[in-house]
Protein backbone atom coordinates (compact mmCIF):
# COMPACT_ATOMS: atom_id res chain seq x y z
CA UNK A 1 0.00 0.00 0.00
CA UNK A 2 3.16 2.35 0.89
CA UNK A 3 4.54 1.62 -1.95
CA UNK A 4 1.17 2.98 -4.04
CA UNK A 5 1.33 6.30 -2.15
CA UNK A 6 4.69 7.37 -3.27
CA UNK A 7 3.74 6.29 -6.90
CA UNK A 8 0.94 8.59 -6.53
CA UNK A 9 2.85 11.40 -4.93
CA UNK A 10 5.62 10.63 -7.59
CA UNK A 11 3.40 10.94 -10.46
CA UNK A 12 1.67 14.38 -8.96
CA UNK A 13 4.95 15.57 -8.54
CA UNK A 14 5.65 15.20 -12.16
CA UNK A 15 2.06 16.38 -13.23
CA UNK A 16 3.37 19.66 -11.65
CA UNK A 17 6.55 19.38 -13.48
CA UNK A 18 5.36 19.00 -16.87
CA UNK A 19 1.88 21.52 -16.42
CA UNK A 20 1.37 24.37 -18.75
CA UNK A 21 4.87 26.48 -18.93
CA UNK A 22 3.09 29.81 -18.03
CA UNK A 23 3.28 28.97 -14.34
CA UNK A 24 2.25 33.03 -13.59
CA UNK A 25 4.01 33.75 -10.90
CA UNK A 26 1.51 34.76 -8.23
CA UNK A 27 0.58 38.54 -7.61
CA UNK A 28 3.84 39.81 -9.04
CA UNK A 29 3.14 41.56 -12.48
CA UNK A 30 4.54 38.93 -13.83
CA UNK A 31 2.13 37.83 -17.06
CA UNK A 32 3.76 34.98 -18.49
CA UNK A 33 7.25 32.64 -18.00
CA UNK A 34 7.92 29.95 -20.04
CA UNK A 35 10.80 28.69 -22.98
CA UNK A 36 10.49 28.16 -26.36
CA UNK A 37 13.55 26.19 -28.23
CA UNK A 38 15.66 29.23 -28.25
CA UNK A 39 15.17 31.15 -25.27
CA UNK A 40 13.35 31.35 -21.38
CA UNK A 41 11.05 34.58 -21.84
CA UNK A 42 9.15 36.63 -19.10
CA UNK A 43 6.32 38.79 -19.81
CA UNK A 44 5.87 41.69 -17.38
CA UNK A 45 4.05 44.58 -16.57
CA UNK A 46 4.80 47.50 -14.99
CA UNK A 47 2.04 50.57 -15.07
CA UNK A 48 0.77 50.42 -18.54
CA UNK A 49 4.59 49.62 -19.69
CA UNK A 50 4.72 45.74 -20.75
CA UNK A 51 8.13 43.99 -21.59
CA UNK A 52 9.00 41.04 -23.00
CA UNK A 53 12.12 39.87 -21.46
CA UNK A 54 14.79 37.08 -22.76
CA UNK A 55 17.24 35.43 -20.49
CA UNK A 56 17.54 34.89 -16.76
CA UNK A 57 18.89 38.26 -16.44
CA UNK A 58 16.05 40.65 -16.47
CA UNK A 59 17.13 43.64 -16.39
CA UNK A 60 19.45 43.34 -19.58
CA UNK A 61 17.40 41.68 -23.31
CA UNK A 62 13.96 43.37 -23.47
CA UNK A 63 11.77 44.37 -25.68
CA UNK A 64 8.65 46.94 -24.27
CA UNK A 65 5.02 48.62 -25.52
CA UNK A 66 3.28 51.41 -23.46
CA UNK A 67 -0.15 49.68 -23.52
CA UNK A 68 -1.83 53.00 -24.79
CA UNK A 69 0.60 54.55 -26.96
CA UNK A 70 1.89 51.50 -28.70
CA UNK A 71 3.87 53.79 -31.32
CA UNK A 72 5.74 55.53 -28.45
CA UNK A 73 9.25 53.81 -27.94
CA UNK A 74 10.39 53.07 -24.33
CA UNK A 75 13.75 52.42 -25.88
CA UNK A 76 15.93 54.05 -27.16
CA UNK A 77 17.49 52.01 -29.81
CA UNK A 78 13.97 51.09 -31.49
CA UNK A 79 13.38 54.92 -32.32
CA UNK A 80 17.09 55.07 -33.52
CA UNK A 81 16.69 52.75 -36.18
CA UNK A 82 14.24 54.73 -37.53
CA UNK A 83 16.43 57.23 -38.75
CA UNK A 84 17.25 55.03 -41.84
CA UNK A 85 14.38 56.54 -43.00
CA UNK A 86 16.45 59.65 -43.04
CA UNK A 87 18.76 58.08 -46.19
CA UNK A 88 16.12 56.78 -47.82
CA UNK A 89 13.02 58.15 -46.94
CA UNK A 90 11.27 56.85 -50.13
CA UNK A 91 11.82 53.17 -49.40
CA UNK A 92 8.75 50.60 -50.59
CA UNK A 93 10.43 47.78 -48.99
CA UNK A 94 11.40 47.29 -45.70
CA UNK A 95 13.48 43.78 -43.96
CA UNK A 96 13.42 43.60 -40.48
CA UNK A 97 15.00 40.31 -38.77
CA UNK A 98 14.12 39.96 -35.40
CA UNK A 99 10.59 40.47 -34.05
CA UNK A 100 10.37 40.88 -30.52
CA UNK A 101 6.89 42.35 -28.83
CA UNK A 102 6.64 44.08 -32.44
CA UNK A 103 7.24 47.42 -31.52
CA UNK A 104 9.32 48.32 -35.16
CA UNK A 105 5.97 46.58 -37.37
CA UNK A 106 3.58 48.23 -35.06
CA UNK A 107 5.08 51.86 -35.67
CA UNK A 108 4.94 50.50 -39.29
CA UNK A 109 1.75 49.19 -39.43
CA UNK A 110 0.80 52.91 -37.98
CA UNK A 111 2.71 55.74 -39.51
CA UNK A 112 3.98 53.97 -42.46
CA UNK A 113 1.36 52.06 -44.18
CA UNK A 114 2.64 52.47 -47.54
CA UNK A 115 6.27 50.31 -46.95
CA UNK A 116 6.40 46.87 -47.24
CA UNK A 117 7.44 45.22 -44.33
CA UNK A 118 8.93 41.92 -44.13
CA UNK A 119 9.85 40.95 -40.65
CA UNK A 120 11.77 37.54 -39.97
CA UNK A 121 11.69 35.69 -36.32
CA UNK A 122 13.86 32.66 -35.69
CA UNK A 123 11.22 31.92 -32.75
CA UNK A 124 8.11 30.71 -33.53
CA UNK A 125 7.38 30.81 -29.77
CA UNK A 126 7.76 34.85 -29.95
CA UNK A 127 5.40 35.50 -32.78
CA UNK A 128 2.36 33.69 -30.70
CA UNK A 129 3.90 35.67 -27.23
CA UNK A 130 3.71 39.09 -29.43
CA UNK A 131 0.02 38.48 -30.66
CA UNK A 132 -1.16 37.26 -27.45
CA UNK A 133 0.45 39.97 -25.28
CA UNK A 134 1.87 42.85 -27.23
CA UNK A 135 -1.41 43.22 -29.67
CA UNK A 136 1.35 42.32 -32.13
CA UNK A 137 -0.68 41.65 -35.97
CA UNK A 138 0.12 41.45 -39.59
CA UNK A 139 -1.52 43.77 -41.49
CA UNK A 140 -1.78 43.77 -45.32
CA UNK A 141 1.55 44.61 -46.93
CA UNK A 142 2.81 43.22 -44.28
CA UNK A 143 4.45 39.83 -43.98
CA UNK A 144 6.18 37.40 -41.25
CA UNK A 145 8.05 34.53 -41.84
CA UNK A 146 9.65 31.98 -38.83
CA UNK A 147 13.25 31.45 -39.95
CA UNK A 148 17.01 32.38 -39.53
CA UNK A 149 17.57 35.49 -40.52
CA UNK A 150 20.56 34.37 -42.49
CA UNK A 151 19.02 31.07 -43.66
CA UNK A 152 15.78 33.48 -44.99
CA UNK A 153 18.01 36.36 -46.55
CA UNK A 154 19.89 33.16 -48.80
CA UNK A 155 16.64 31.52 -49.77
CA UNK A 156 14.79 34.46 -50.68
CA UNK A 157 15.96 36.93 -53.84
CA UNK A 158 13.63 39.12 -52.71
CA UNK A 159 15.53 42.82 -52.85
CA UNK A 160 14.99 46.31 -50.08
CA UNK A 161 15.53 49.58 -50.17
CA UNK A 162 16.77 48.99 -46.16
CA UNK A 163 17.28 45.65 -44.15
CA UNK A 164 17.09 46.47 -40.46
CA UNK A 165 19.05 43.51 -37.99
CA UNK A 166 17.29 43.81 -34.66
CA UNK A 167 18.61 40.51 -33.09
CA UNK A 168 20.92 40.93 -31.17
CA UNK A 169 21.08 41.40 -27.54
CA UNK A 170 23.42 42.31 -24.81
CA UNK A 171 24.74 39.11 -23.95
CA UNK A 172 24.11 36.87 -26.74
CA UNK A 173 24.01 37.38 -30.28
CA UNK A 174 24.02 34.79 -33.24
CA UNK A 175 27.66 35.02 -34.65
CA UNK A 176 26.87 33.72 -38.15
CA UNK A 177 24.88 37.01 -38.54
CA UNK A 178 27.84 39.16 -37.75
CA UNK A 179 30.27 38.15 -40.43
CA UNK A 180 31.69 39.92 -43.84
CA UNK A 181 30.23 37.35 -45.70
CA UNK A 182 26.69 37.56 -43.86
CA UNK A 183 26.98 41.34 -44.59
CA UNK A 184 27.84 40.62 -48.30
CA UNK A 185 24.46 38.69 -48.25
CA UNK A 186 22.28 41.35 -46.91
CA UNK A 187 24.28 43.99 -49.91
CA UNK A 188 23.26 41.34 -52.36
CA UNK A 189 19.55 41.66 -51.29
CA UNK A 190 19.79 45.65 -50.95
CA UNK A 191 17.97 47.84 -54.10
CA UNK A 192 20.60 50.31 -55.76
CA UNK A 193 21.47 52.39 -52.82
CA UNK A 194 19.74 50.60 -50.27
CA UNK A 195 21.06 50.75 -46.57
CA UNK A 196 21.32 48.35 -43.64
CA UNK A 197 20.80 49.32 -40.32
CA UNK A 198 21.69 47.44 -37.27
CA UNK A 199 21.07 47.57 -33.55
CA UNK A 200 23.93 47.01 -31.07
CA UNK A 201 25.56 48.05 -28.07
CA UNK A 202 28.34 50.15 -28.19
CA UNK A 203 30.43 49.57 -25.01
CA UNK A 204 31.88 46.20 -25.66
CA UNK A 205 35.10 45.53 -28.20
CA UNK A 206 32.15 43.57 -30.51
CA UNK A 207 30.85 47.27 -31.45
CA UNK A 208 34.65 48.02 -32.53
CA UNK A 209 34.64 44.40 -34.59
CA UNK A 210 31.18 45.20 -36.22
CA UNK A 211 32.41 49.12 -37.30
CA UNK A 212 35.68 47.25 -38.85
CA UNK A 213 33.86 44.84 -40.43
CA UNK A 214 30.64 46.87 -41.87
CA UNK A 215 33.44 48.85 -43.46
CA UNK A 216 35.20 45.93 -45.18
CA UNK A 217 31.91 45.51 -47.55
CA UNK A 218 29.91 49.32 -47.66
CA UNK A 219 31.75 52.03 -48.77
CA UNK A 220 29.81 54.53 -46.25
CA UNK A 221 29.40 53.64 -42.46
CA UNK A 222 27.56 55.85 -40.08
CA UNK A 223 26.68 55.39 -36.10
CA UNK A 224 23.93 56.64 -34.20
CA UNK A 225 24.90 56.92 -30.46
CA UNK A 226 22.43 56.51 -28.03
CA UNK A 227 22.58 59.46 -25.42
CA UNK A 228 19.87 58.09 -23.02
CA UNK A 229 21.39 54.54 -23.37
CA UNK A 230 24.34 52.48 -24.16
CA UNK A 231 22.84 51.63 -27.57
CA UNK A 232 24.52 52.40 -30.90
CA UNK A 233 22.94 51.90 -34.06
CA UNK A 234 25.05 51.33 -37.69
CA UNK A 235 24.08 52.32 -41.27
CA UNK A 236 25.80 51.26 -43.74
CA UNK A 237 25.28 51.81 -47.67
CA UNK A 238 27.16 51.84 -51.39
CA UNK A 239 26.29 55.15 -52.34
CA UNK A 240 29.16 57.79 -51.55
CA UNK A 241 26.58 60.72 -51.11
CA UNK A 242 24.94 59.62 -48.26
CA UNK A 243 25.72 62.20 -45.72
CA UNK A 244 25.40 62.87 -42.15
CA UNK A 245 24.83 66.82 -42.45
CA UNK A 246 22.26 66.70 -44.75
CA UNK A 247 20.21 64.00 -42.11
CA UNK A 248 18.83 66.87 -40.76
CA UNK A 249 17.34 68.93 -43.73
CA UNK A 250 15.79 65.37 -44.97
CA UNK A 251 14.50 65.29 -41.02
CA UNK A 252 13.21 69.13 -41.91
CA UNK A 253 11.59 67.69 -45.31
CA UNK A 254 9.60 65.04 -43.34
CA UNK A 255 7.85 66.65 -41.64
CA UNK A 256 10.57 65.97 -38.62
CA UNK A 257 8.32 62.97 -36.87
CA UNK A 258 7.83 59.27 -37.79
CA UNK A 259 4.62 58.82 -35.46
CA UNK A 260 5.81 59.93 -32.06
CA UNK A 261 9.64 59.81 -32.99
CA UNK A 262 11.68 62.86 -33.25
CA UNK A 263 13.90 62.79 -36.61
CA UNK A 264 15.43 65.70 -35.21
CA UNK A 265 16.63 64.32 -32.41
CA UNK A 266 17.79 60.84 -34.13
CA UNK A 267 19.37 63.08 -36.69
CA UNK A 268 21.75 64.78 -34.16
CA UNK A 269 23.23 60.93 -32.68
CA UNK A 270 24.81 60.68 -36.33
CA UNK A 271 28.79 60.41 -36.43
CA UNK A 272 31.27 58.96 -38.64
CA UNK A 273 32.34 56.22 -36.26
CA UNK A 274 36.46 56.59 -35.47
CA UNK A 275 38.56 53.41 -36.17
CA UNK A 276 39.46 51.17 -33.63
CA UNK A 277 42.91 50.36 -33.68
CA UNK A 278 43.15 46.63 -33.80
CA UNK A 279 39.40 45.81 -34.09
CA UNK A 280 39.33 42.11 -36.27
CA UNK A 281 36.98 42.19 -39.21
CA UNK A 282 34.89 39.26 -38.76
CA UNK A 283 34.34 36.42 -41.00
CA UNK A 284 33.13 33.19 -40.84
CA UNK A 285 35.98 30.98 -40.54
CA UNK A 286 37.36 34.06 -37.79
CA UNK A 287 34.21 34.92 -35.19
CA UNK A 288 35.06 35.35 -31.31
CA UNK A 289 31.95 37.55 -31.63
CA UNK A 290 30.41 36.77 -28.44
CA UNK A 291 33.59 36.51 -26.21
CA UNK A 292 34.24 40.23 -27.67
CA UNK A 293 31.10 41.10 -26.67
CA UNK A 294 31.73 40.12 -22.96
CA UNK A 295 35.12 42.61 -23.16
CA UNK A 296 33.70 46.28 -22.68
CA UNK A 297 36.01 48.49 -24.04
CA UNK B 1 57.01 -0.72 -19.07
CA UNK B 2 56.37 3.09 -18.17
CA UNK B 3 56.56 3.48 -21.77
CA UNK B 4 53.74 1.86 -22.67
CA UNK B 5 51.50 3.40 -20.01
CA UNK B 6 52.92 6.90 -20.93
CA UNK B 7 51.71 6.15 -25.10
CA UNK B 8 48.26 5.19 -23.14
CA UNK B 9 47.39 8.45 -21.69
CA UNK B 10 49.50 10.33 -24.68
CA UNK B 11 46.50 8.31 -26.66
CA UNK B 12 43.68 8.44 -24.52
CA UNK B 13 44.42 12.24 -23.67
CA UNK B 14 45.19 13.94 -27.37
CA UNK B 15 42.37 11.98 -29.28
CA UNK B 16 39.70 12.35 -26.20
CA UNK B 17 40.48 16.40 -25.78
CA UNK B 18 40.63 16.81 -30.38
CA UNK B 19 37.39 15.06 -30.40
CA UNK B 20 35.92 17.58 -28.25
CA UNK B 21 37.26 20.34 -29.63
CA UNK B 22 35.87 19.26 -33.35
CA UNK B 23 32.65 19.13 -31.80
CA UNK B 24 32.88 22.78 -30.32
CA UNK B 25 34.12 23.73 -33.58
CA UNK B 26 31.67 22.06 -35.62
CA UNK B 27 28.89 24.40 -34.68
CA UNK B 28 30.89 27.58 -36.29
CA UNK B 29 31.47 25.38 -39.45
CA UNK B 30 28.06 24.77 -39.54
CA UNK B 31 25.85 28.16 -38.27
CA UNK B 32 27.04 30.11 -41.73
CA UNK B 33 24.97 27.75 -43.95
CA UNK B 34 22.34 25.99 -41.70
CA UNK B 35 21.92 29.00 -39.29
CA UNK B 36 22.09 28.82 -35.81
CA UNK B 37 19.33 27.54 -34.39
CA UNK B 38 19.18 24.67 -31.69
CA UNK B 39 18.60 22.23 -34.74
CA UNK B 40 22.44 22.89 -34.89
CA UNK B 41 23.42 21.67 -31.57
CA UNK B 42 20.75 18.54 -32.39
CA UNK B 43 22.73 17.52 -35.61
CA UNK B 44 25.98 17.77 -33.75
CA UNK B 45 25.30 16.06 -30.76
CA UNK B 46 23.22 13.20 -32.26
CA UNK B 47 26.06 12.86 -34.90
CA UNK B 48 28.60 12.48 -32.94
CA UNK B 49 26.81 10.24 -30.78
CA UNK B 50 26.17 7.94 -33.61
CA UNK B 51 30.00 8.36 -34.59
CA UNK B 52 31.19 7.49 -31.43
CA UNK B 53 28.85 4.60 -30.67
CA UNK B 54 30.26 2.87 -34.08
CA UNK B 55 33.90 3.80 -32.82
CA UNK B 56 33.60 1.78 -29.63
CA UNK B 57 31.80 -1.29 -31.57
CA UNK B 58 35.01 -1.38 -34.51
CA UNK B 59 37.33 -0.61 -31.26
CA UNK B 60 36.14 -3.33 -28.96
CA UNK B 61 36.11 -6.11 -32.10
CA UNK B 62 39.33 -4.82 -33.62
CA UNK B 63 41.24 -4.80 -30.65
CA UNK B 64 40.41 -8.26 -30.04
CA UNK B 65 41.16 -9.27 -33.50
CA UNK B 66 44.03 -7.03 -33.66
CA UNK B 67 45.75 -6.19 -30.04
CA UNK B 68 48.73 -4.17 -31.69
CA UNK B 69 48.89 -0.21 -30.65
CA UNK B 70 50.18 -0.01 -34.06
CA UNK B 71 46.89 -0.85 -35.55
CA UNK B 72 45.28 1.48 -34.25
CA UNK B 73 48.05 4.12 -34.87
CA UNK B 74 47.30 3.32 -38.52
CA UNK B 75 43.81 3.74 -38.11
CA UNK B 76 44.63 7.19 -36.43
CA UNK B 77 47.25 8.29 -38.99
CA UNK B 78 44.61 7.83 -41.50
CA UNK B 79 42.08 10.12 -39.04
CA UNK B 80 44.18 12.59 -38.89
CA UNK B 81 44.62 13.22 -42.58
CA UNK B 82 41.03 13.42 -43.16
CA UNK B 83 41.26 16.30 -39.97
CA UNK B 84 43.87 18.09 -41.82
CA UNK B 85 41.31 17.76 -44.82
CA UNK B 86 38.10 19.25 -43.36
CA UNK B 87 39.01 22.88 -43.68
CA UNK B 88 39.32 22.26 -47.25
CA UNK B 89 36.63 19.96 -47.45
CA UNK B 90 33.59 21.62 -45.48
CA UNK B 91 32.65 24.79 -47.65
CA UNK B 92 32.00 22.96 -50.76
CA UNK B 93 30.06 20.31 -48.43
CA UNK B 94 28.19 22.41 -46.66
CA UNK B 95 27.41 24.75 -50.10
CA UNK B 96 26.13 21.44 -52.15
CA UNK B 97 23.85 20.30 -49.06
CA UNK B 98 22.62 23.10 -47.69
CA UNK B 99 21.01 23.78 -51.72
CA UNK B 100 20.09 20.66 -51.70
CA UNK B 101 18.39 19.94 -49.02
CA UNK B 102 15.51 22.22 -47.71
CA UNK B 103 14.99 21.41 -44.28
CA UNK B 104 17.98 22.64 -42.27
CA UNK B 105 17.82 19.67 -39.64
CA UNK B 106 18.32 17.27 -42.37
CA UNK B 107 20.86 19.32 -43.97
CA UNK B 108 22.93 19.88 -40.95
CA UNK B 109 22.44 16.26 -40.48
CA UNK B 110 23.54 15.09 -43.61
CA UNK B 111 26.89 17.37 -43.47
CA UNK B 112 28.18 16.64 -39.83
CA UNK B 113 28.04 12.79 -41.09
CA UNK B 114 29.95 13.75 -44.41
CA UNK B 115 32.70 15.74 -42.99
CA UNK B 116 33.07 13.87 -39.46
CA UNK B 117 31.76 10.37 -39.80
CA UNK B 118 35.48 8.98 -40.25
CA UNK B 119 37.33 10.42 -38.33
CA UNK B 120 35.07 10.93 -35.20
CA UNK B 121 34.36 6.95 -35.07
CA UNK B 122 37.97 6.40 -35.71
CA UNK B 123 39.31 8.71 -32.76
CA UNK B 124 36.39 6.83 -30.61
CA UNK B 125 37.97 3.47 -31.10
CA UNK B 126 40.47 4.72 -28.65
CA UNK B 127 39.52 3.91 -25.25
CA UNK B 128 38.05 0.52 -26.17
CA UNK B 129 41.06 -0.13 -28.12
CA UNK B 130 43.27 0.62 -24.96
CA UNK B 131 40.86 -1.35 -22.88
CA UNK B 132 40.98 -4.24 -24.91
CA UNK B 133 44.65 -4.92 -25.41
CA UNK B 134 44.84 -4.03 -21.38
CA UNK B 135 42.85 -6.77 -20.73
CA UNK B 136 45.06 -9.03 -23.00
CA UNK B 137 47.90 -8.23 -22.27
CA UNK B 138 47.09 -9.31 -18.62
CA UNK B 139 50.30 -7.84 -16.57
CA UNK B 140 48.35 -4.21 -16.87
CA UNK B 141 46.02 -4.59 -14.18
CA UNK B 142 46.80 -1.06 -12.65
CA UNK B 143 44.98 0.02 -16.05
CA UNK B 144 41.24 -0.43 -15.32
CA UNK B 145 38.81 0.06 -17.90
CA UNK B 146 37.31 2.95 -15.48
CA UNK B 147 41.01 4.84 -15.26
CA UNK B 148 41.07 4.73 -19.35
CA UNK B 149 37.70 6.56 -19.54
CA UNK B 150 38.58 8.49 -16.84
CA UNK B 151 41.92 9.74 -18.59
CA UNK B 152 40.03 10.41 -21.99
CA UNK B 153 37.25 12.42 -20.44
CA UNK B 154 39.77 14.37 -18.82
CA UNK B 155 41.71 15.23 -22.28
CA UNK B 156 37.81 15.98 -23.40
CA UNK B 157 37.20 18.28 -20.71
CA UNK B 158 40.77 20.41 -21.94
CA UNK B 159 39.96 20.22 -25.24
CA UNK B 160 35.81 21.58 -25.08
CA UNK B 161 36.96 24.59 -22.66
CA UNK B 162 40.32 25.67 -24.39
CA UNK B 163 38.85 25.61 -27.62
CA UNK B 164 35.39 27.37 -26.25
CA UNK B 165 36.88 29.49 -23.74
CA UNK B 166 40.33 30.68 -25.74
CA UNK B 167 41.16 29.56 -29.04
CA UNK B 168 37.78 30.28 -31.24
CA UNK B 169 38.76 34.34 -29.75
CA UNK B 170 42.76 33.70 -31.11
CA UNK B 171 42.63 31.96 -34.17
CA UNK B 172 40.37 31.11 -37.40
CA UNK B 173 38.47 28.43 -37.25
CA UNK B 174 40.21 27.07 -39.83
CA UNK B 175 43.61 26.77 -38.77
CA UNK B 176 42.36 25.74 -34.96
CA UNK B 177 41.34 22.35 -37.07
CA UNK B 178 44.74 22.50 -38.93
CA UNK B 179 46.15 22.63 -35.65
CA UNK B 180 44.26 19.55 -34.33
CA UNK B 181 45.11 17.70 -37.04
CA UNK B 182 48.60 18.33 -36.66
CA UNK B 183 48.25 16.86 -32.98
CA UNK B 184 46.83 13.71 -34.04
CA UNK B 185 48.81 13.07 -37.04
CA UNK B 186 52.39 13.98 -34.04
CA UNK B 187 50.74 11.46 -31.90
CA UNK B 188 50.07 8.92 -34.16
CA UNK B 189 53.58 9.28 -36.16
CA UNK B 190 55.05 9.14 -32.46
CA UNK B 191 52.94 6.04 -31.13
CA UNK B 192 54.09 4.22 -35.09
CA UNK B 193 57.38 5.25 -34.60
CA UNK B 194 57.87 3.81 -30.97
CA UNK B 195 56.72 0.39 -31.94
CA UNK B 196 55.45 0.52 -28.97
CA UNK B 197 54.00 -3.66 -29.27
CA UNK B 198 57.12 -4.93 -28.47
CA UNK B 199 56.22 -4.14 -24.68
CA UNK B 200 53.30 -5.73 -25.09
CA UNK B 201 53.62 -9.24 -24.56
CA UNK B 202 50.12 -10.88 -25.14
CA UNK B 203 49.85 -14.18 -24.49
CA UNK B 204 48.64 -15.97 -27.49
CA UNK B 205 45.11 -17.83 -27.03
CA UNK B 206 46.41 -21.28 -26.67
CA UNK B 207 48.43 -20.40 -23.26
CA UNK B 208 45.19 -18.20 -21.86
CA UNK B 209 43.24 -19.45 -19.00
Amino acid sequence: MRGYGIIVILLVGLGFFLAPQALAAGGDNILYEGDSIYHHITIRQDGKERCMIFGRRRDLRQTCIDLEMPDAAIFEYSSMMFAGFLFRPEAKAVCLIGLGGGYIPTVFRMHLPQVRLRTVEVDPHVEKLARQYFGFSVPAGQSLTIDDGRQFLKKSQERYDQIWLDAFNSDYIPAHMTTKEFLKLVRSRLNEGGIVVQNLFCDSKFYDAQIATFRSVFAKVFAFEGQRSGSCVIVASDRPASDPAGLRKQAERMGGWIGRIDLYAEAAKCKVPSAARKAPVLTDDYNPANLLLMEKK
Amino acid sequence: MQIVYFVFVLLLVSFGAVVMSLEILSSNLMSPYFGGSIYIWGSIISSFMVHFSLGYVAGGYLSRRFPKVSVLAAFLLVCSLWVLAIPFLYQSVCEFLSENIADVRLGSLAAMNVIFLVPVSIMAMVSPYIIGISAAWRRTSGLTAGMVLFISTVGSFAGTNITAFYLISLFPVSRIIMGLGMICLTVSLIVLLLRIDRWIGIPDANSRG
